[in-house]
């Protein structure tokens, strides 16, 4: 049990911590960028400049930040895991582990698929935070949007029922950018071309997954 | 002893293995040799389970492999290591780890017994020092060292080891026949060495079970091959200079 505890730690730390620094920048810029374009799309006088940090919130925390970052980890992830994987059954580590009996299914696959489903949520977390921090950047050191407004704006009608419906569709992304590509890397058989394949499999695959996961999960919980 | 009765194993229309029945013994180093393509590697993969064949007996100390209950197998399991052709170590585990991985899953020892277990096999494979080593960092020799290291230390009763002498030099690969041999004679196992490299291993081989185009083409020991006139094993023999060398030294 100890061992399978060591792989589900070590998984958290590659999936989730090592995904960390790619997920900070790439909020920031994007808070910074919805609530620059909003701004730059809203001309009417009647409608009050508060709007840009509601929008720039309802944007991040509905879907940038969890579908988008699922997105860029199922590229980052999922190519990591699908190659990982599939060398490791090319060059018969996968064997290995069977001819020991051990179940090498559950033993490589599924201390990722609960680290990533516990890790995510927690990086949408972040990234949510981060990206509306972008926006208060814009607005602070621009004249596009006072800073009162825009704190005022992501204040705004908040309800709580949106982070946890974000947070369901990140446990539901992680799932897809883990499994998918591990499946793909686990049935992988020859040399290494046929890990690159799998690999990009994985990656388009879970993609597609994760957009139509996207359309279900809101057609079903949001409206 | 593990016993071979009548195995067929068949890949759509290609019948790789044709009713194979070989027996190999306790205590001594049996050699599966042949071709590339000729079936032993499929036949070391079905009598570790990795692949079922179609009909026939794998008899481990009379318990028939194909007629145990899951349980059963994975016990069985425990007493089978195995060295795979490019050593097969765990990339993200060290050297001690890949050796304890299989004391983990596989026994009941205390953390003290498996340290104990680790530092004694890395002794044997004269290895002493590179517990923190990663598999990326040792060269093929020492790989092949951590695999056989791995392999025996649950204390197995069967160990098969696939091309052990793939991708070294000759020089290293007598040093790992020889460790294989020793680790049999020492440890009183049944070990079958899968293997097309003539030179070295024929030196370490008590029995040998020649497998041409899935068929059993010849069996006899190192002295027996010399006196041969099968064609087929000859032809295989002479491929490799071995006979020619072994003639000049008589």
């Amino acid at each position: 049990m100890s061992i399978y505890r060591k792989r589900l730690f070590d998984e958290m730390v590659s999936l989730g911590l090592a995904s960390l620094g790619i997920i900070m920048v790439i909020s920031l810029f994007m808070g910074a960028v919805i609530t620059i374009q909003t701004a730059a799309n809203i001309d009417s006088a009647f409608i009050p400049s508060y709007t840009i940090g509601f929008t720039t919130r309802q944007s991040t925390i509905l879907e940038f930040s969890p579908t988008i970052m699922a997105l860029i980890l199922a590229g980052k992830v999922g190519s990591n895991i699908a190659s990982e994987i599939g060398l490791m059954r090319v060059t018969e580590q996968i064997d290995a582990l069977e001819i020991m009996g051990v179940n090498s299914s559950s033993f490589l696959i599924l201390p990722k698929i609960i680290a990533s489903v516990i890790i995510n949520p927690f990086l949408v977390i972040i990234s949510m935070f981060v990206s509306i921090g972008g926006g208060y950047m814009i607005a602070m050191f621009t004249d596009i949007v006072s800073v009162s407004d825009y704190v005022y704006g992501i204040q705004l009608d908040f309800r709580p029922y949106h982070v946890v419906y974000a947070l369901s569709k990140a446990a539901v992304f992680a799932f897809i950018f883990t499994s998918v590509p591990a499946y793909q890397g686990y049935f992988a058989a020859g040399s290494a071309l046929e890990v690159g394949k799998a690999s990009t499999r994985g990656v388009v695959q879970s993609s597609i997954i994760i957009l139509v996961a996207n359309y279900l999960i809101t057609q079903l919980f949001l409206i | 002893m593990i016993e071979v009765v009548g195995l067929n194993k068949s890949f759509g229309d290609k019948h790789v293995l044709k009713d194979i029945s070989a027996v190999f013994e306790t205590g001594k180093t049996s050699l599966i040799i042949g071709a590339s393509g000729s079936g032993k590697s499929t036949l070391a993969r079905c009598l570790v389970g990795l692949i079922t064949p179609e009909s026939g007996r794998m008899l481990y100390d009379g318990r028939d492999f194909l007629e145990l209950s899951n349980k059963e197998k994975k016990e069985l399991r425990t007493e089978i290591g195995f060295l795979f052709q490019g050593s097969a170590l765990f990339d993200f585990m060290t050297v001690e780890e890949n050796i304890r991985f299989p004391l983990d899953m596989l026994t009941n020892l205390t953390k003290k017994e498996k340290q104990m277990r680790v530092d004694e096999v890395l002794e044997r494979v004269e290895m002493p020092t590179s517990h923190k080593l990663f598999p990326s960092e040792l060269s093929g020799g020492m790989k092949k060292r951590v695999g056989i290291a791995r392999a025996i230390s649950p204390q197995p009763k069967y160990l098969f080891c696939d091309e052990p002498n793939s991708g070294l030099d000759p020089q290293t690969s007598i040093v790992i026949d020889n460790l294989i041999h020793e680790i049999t004679v020492e440890y009183n196992i049944t070990t079958l060495v899968i293997s097309h490299d003539m030179n070295s291993v024929m030196e370490i081989g008590e029995y040998i079970l020649f497998i041409h185009k899935g068929d059993k083409w010849w069996e006899g020991d190192n002295q027996k091959i010399l006196k041969t006139d099968n064609e087929e094993l000859l032809s295989f023999v002479n491929a490799s200079g071995f006979l020619t060398n072994k003639k000049a030294d008589l």
